[in-house]
């Protein structure tokens, strides 16, 4: 991809030169369009934690292609009337995309989509355990790369009958570092991951004036293979004391675990109208995926098994897994109008998930090279879904510049999970209840405001978990309000308070976030322009939960209060013809207090100097700077320099 | 292409129905009619609205005075309308309604802008042709449907191609930022999705025109979840599931939009993230067993629980999610 990324921009600023040359080149001009934005980051060097770096920016130095934007429209519309191609982010950016969407009007239109997106996580305070020894030891670290191909051919588009086909890939490869879990002491180990998927699906629109159908049949197989292995050094793990007197290490050890599945799946969907009071739709899916797993695990060292109470030195496991999920789901929506500004919306749906699994596990334990024990397990588990929710609200025009809304939701379904792993209870079998009352309005004075709120509140009944809504009341106001043709501002307010006052439970969760934003752009921000973002925010959770060794109450509290903020100040200097440079400065910053308080700011100053009409030379700062007084091993700051060219088609 | 009725300012053109007006009565009337309606379906195109043809103007009497509007519209996909059947080199009309009254008195209130008509109305102009398309399905479940936002507030009508759809990930985040700004704020957050970047685009993840899960959420495959489109690896079926994370989705213990907590956990320390479910002594019936007593919150081994039960999202392999 990355040649095909130089080969385009290559193509592109050939396609560029006759540009210089308005004669001969007058009708290409015409036709092709777009823009290229190529250049150099340079990095000050990290000061601080590179890994946390890599974690939160991971953007890299180097010669880059920032992003080509290009739209070519064959005037002979011969095989394709346009064709439009976008590139961001490429030269070894840690996010490449890509898209290209040909289109020939009533014949087809094929869009090609390419991502490729890098996943860095080395925080080392991170379920550590080594954290309290003063080592940075990241147990949980990943390096991977995911990309996805997305691939669409719709043929007669715009006409009664669309067929399409589509086929998307999607991949992940890398390493990390995860543990290698053996009953008493887990052992941080190097650990290996692939996953791939491809999915294929093609259905068929009908589009006729009063009803619309669409079904659509497809697959997907997938496959996910991860290795564990170990160095031949002694690996002690996080249980330094001796057990029976032993001390407990790994030697070697190996897990390989290789996952095959696939999944068929229908969709089928209707859109009627059978008068012009009446719409109805609705929809209809159904996925089983299906998969088998084959496990093996090896491994050497001085272990102990509590369950058997053995001490043993070696230890071989075979597994095969098959799991099932059959996954049904339904909707049905109707909107009626009975009079003029009145609307009745109803809506349905339910979700069906039933997930069944069984597996056969051979674990074989040696002592100094001699069989101690085997033993051959079977276990089947069972996981199923109901989950069931009516909606029926009312909008009334009430002025022409009023709307209000009301309506009732009700939630239900139960749930059926596997029993409890080590207390040994039968599973239960909780239900979910929820009536909701919803209201709202929209307020509209011409093109100038608008506001809308959405209030919606339920007493509870039953939920899953105990940190589930239940108790709760959640509001959200939006605002938009154009002073002046050059000056708007926005203002959002959105509040979630969810309780749960149930005995042994006594959770109080409030989320509040109020943000408040302007833009200013007189003459149509062609001198200057300025936009100014700020947010408060602030979560409390108040829960108690049960020390498990000490089987005492205690309370777990969580904050999170912060002040969020961007701003930008756009200014075009005086200067001769179309050469009039631009200087931007502003950027973003969050600080927060709380139980993991951060600072984050990512201010930048950039220049802009165009020469002539269809170019511009650029140069741009910029810094980022974590600090978290918790945790400063893990804060770092960063300067970043960036020159580059912004060329017109 | 069904012309939506038309408003009582152009009741020169009456409409095959009028939202109701001809079926007014108890609800079974209404009903009933709806059945008769809908059993008397024949599926045939709607005629385009039985009007007189000397009330349309034409595409070129509206190009010779908004020029630069009939110019940008050429490379439109919309101009493919009046090259059909039933409104051809009348594409202008098929959306702004019979524009020779306007074209004679050059008056704005002679036809309908749907950009500034209220948003029921514009979006019933719309909607006529685009209401059976796949991602309109979840319409009524979605917060836009409900607020009732036009949908010019985010499509460029008359513009280039890309004005119209939003395909470039920059530019919708953008378009939805302008509005979403505390949602835009959750992405300052160190612990994000790459949106701020340009590699993902909201409409990754949510569908802006309403989808029947909760948050307009997107689904793939079929109705699984949106984010096992890139997170693969997490879509099972597991033998040994985690069942908060088919009965709670990600939300449960992830922020999806950022945080200040590394992988966007929405506590700052795992062990509480977990214990907070896995502590059911005396309360009413929830899901979540409790860990055995040698689990010592004092040592640091058991305040990370993912160091042991490092397949927290589900296990090919072990019930305690350890392998």
């Amino acid at each position: 991809m990355r040649l095909l990324g130089v080969a385009l921009l290559a193509a592109t600023l050939a396609a560029q030169q006759p540009a210089e040359q308005p004669q001969p080149a007058a009708a290409a001009e015409r036709n092709l369009t777009g823009t290229v934005d190529f250049g150099y980051r340079a990095l000050s060097g990290v000061g601080g934690d590179f890994q946390a770096y890599r974690s939160v920016v991971n953007l890299g130095e180097g010669p880059k292609l920032f992003a080509l934007d290009a739209a070519f429209q064959d005037p002979s519309h011969r095989l394709f009337d346009r064709v439009d191609l976008r590139m961001n982010s490429w030269g070894g950016d840690p996010y490449n995309t890509a898209r290209l969407e040909v289109r020939r009007d009533g014949a087809y239109r094929f869009t090609a989509d390419y991502r490729n997106i890098a996943y860095f996580n080395f925080l080392p305070s991170f379920a550590d355990p080594g954290l309290e020894r003063g080592l940075l030891l990241n147990q949980r670290a990943l390096d991977t790369y995911r990309r996805a191909t997305d691939l669409e051919l719709t043929l007669l588009p715009g006409t009664r009958i669309i067929p399409y086909l589509a086929y998307s890939r999607n991949s992940s490869r890398g390493h990390g570092v995860t543990t290698f879990v053996v009953d008493a002491n887990e052992y941080p180990v190097p650990h290996m991951l692939r996953d791939h998927s491809d999915n294929v699906r093609g259905g068929l629109r009908l589009e006729l004036a009063r009803l619309r159908l669409n079904m659509e049949g497809g697959g997907i197989t997938y496959h996910i293979d991860q290795q564990v292995y170990t160095s031949p050094e002694r690996n002690y793990g996080n249980a330094l004391r001796p057990v029976f007197g032993q001390t407990l290490f790994l030697e070697r050890g190996n897990q390989s675990l290789d996952v095959r599945g696939s999944s068929r799946f229908a969709r089928a969907s209707f859109n009627l109208q059978p008068a012009g009071w009446v719409e109805l739709a609705g929809q209809f899916q159904f996925s089983q995926p299906d998969n088998r797993t084959r496990y093996g695990q090896n491994n050497a060292g001085s272990f102990v098994d509590f369950s058997r109470l053995v001490l043993y030195s070696s230890e071989l496991v075979a597994l095969d897994s098959r799991a099932r999920q059959p996954h049904t789901s339904g909707s049905f929506t109707a909107e009626i109008r009975p009079w003029r500004g009145v609307r009745i919306l109803e809506a349905w749906l339910t979700d069906r998930l039933h997930s069944a699994g069984s597996a056969l596990l051979t674990d074989q334990l040696l002592a100094s090279g001699r069989p101690l024990e085997a033993q051959t397990l079977a276990a089947a588990e069972r996981l199923s879904l109901n989950y069931h929710q009516q909606e029926v609200s009312l909008l009334v025009d009430v002025t022409r510049s009023l709307t209000l809304r009301g309506g009732h939701r009700y939630v239900w379904g139960n749930a059926e999970t596997p029993p409890a792993l080590i207390a040994g209870q039968p599973g239960p079998e909780p239900e979910l209840r929820r009536h909701v009352a919803l209201a709202g309005g929209t307020v509209r004075a011409g093109q100038r405001l608008r506001l809308t709120a959405d209030l919606e509140a339920s007493p509870g009944d039953r939920s899953y978990f105990r940190t589930s809504l239940d108790r709760y009341q959640r509001g959200k106001v939006r605002a938009r309000y154009q002073l002046r043709p050059s000056l708007l501002f926005t203002a959002n307010f959105s509040v979630l308070n969810n309780q749960n006052p149930a005995p042994g439970i006594d959770y109080d969760f409030l989320s509040r976030q109020n943000t408040l934003a302007a833009q200013f752009t007189p003459a149509g921000g062609k001198r200057i322009s300025v936009l100014v973002e700020y947010t408060r925010y602030t979560l409390r959770s108040r829960l108690n939960y049960r020390d498990p060794a000490s089987a005492l109450r205690e309370l777990s509290l969580y904050r999170d209060n912060g002040h969020a903020g961007t701003g930008l100040l756009d200014i075009t200097l005086p200067g001769r013809g179309a050469v009039q440079p631009r200087i931007s400065a502003g950027g973003s910053m969050v600080a927060g207090t709380g139980t993991r308080p951060a600072r984050y700011y990512q201010p930048l100053g950039r220049l802009a100097i165009p020469f002539g009409a269809r170019g511009e030379w650029y140069g741009e700062w910029r810094w980022y700077a974590l600090s978290q007084p918790f945790y400063l091993f893990e804060g770092f700051r960063n300067h970043q320099f960036v020159t580059g060219f912004r060329l017109k088609m | 292409m069904a012309w939506p009725p038309p408003t009582a300012k152009q009741s020169h053109t009456p409409p095959p129905f009028r939202w109701g007006a001809d079926l007014r009565g108890p609800l079974s009337v209404r009903a009933t009619v709806a059945a008769i309606l809908l059993c008397g379906l024949a599926g045939r195109p709607q005629a385009p609205t039985a009007k007189p043809a000397a009330e349309y103007a034409g595409s070129g009497t509206c190009a010779a005075c908004h020029e630069e509007v009939a110019k940008a519209f050429r490379k439109n996909p919309h101009q493919r309308v009046g090259t059909g059947r039933e409104w051809k080199g009348r594409a202008c009309e098929s959306c702004h309604g019979p524009g020779a009254k306007h074209a004679e008195s050059a008056s704005a209130p002679d036809i309908l802008n749907p950009a500034k008509a209220s948003p029921t109305r514009s979006e019933k102009v719309c909607l006529s042709c685009h209401s059976g398309q796949l991602a309109q399905l979840g319409r009524i479940h979605g917060g836009h449907g409900r607020n009732q936002i036009a949908c010019s507030a985010c499509h460029t009508i008359h513009g280039r191609p890309e004005q119209l759809k939003l395909n470039n990930a920059a530019v919708v985040n953008r378009q939805c930022r302008s509005c979403h700004t505390a949602e835009w704020a959750e992405f300052l957050r160190p612990h994000t999705h790459r949106l701020i970047q340009g590699a993902m685009a909201c409409t990754d993840c949510h569908n802006p025109h309403g989808s029947s899960r909760p948050r307009s959420a997107q689904t793939v495959s079929g109705n699984e979840p949106g984010c096992f489109r890139c997170h693969g690896d997490k879509r099972g079926p597991f033998p040994f599931e985690h069942a908060p994370v088919r009965l709670e989705g990600c939300g449960a213990c992830h922020e999806p939009h950022g945080s200040v907590n590394p992988r966007m956990l929405v506590r700052a320390e795992v062990r509480f993230l977990c214990l907070e479910c896995h502590s059911n002594v005396g309360s009413r019936p929830a899901l979540g067993g409790i860990p055995p007593a040698f689990h010592d919150l004092r040592s640091a081994r058991y305040r990370n629980c993912t160091i042991c039960h490092s397949r927290i999202h589900g296990s090919f392999v072990s019930r305690g999610l350890t392998r």
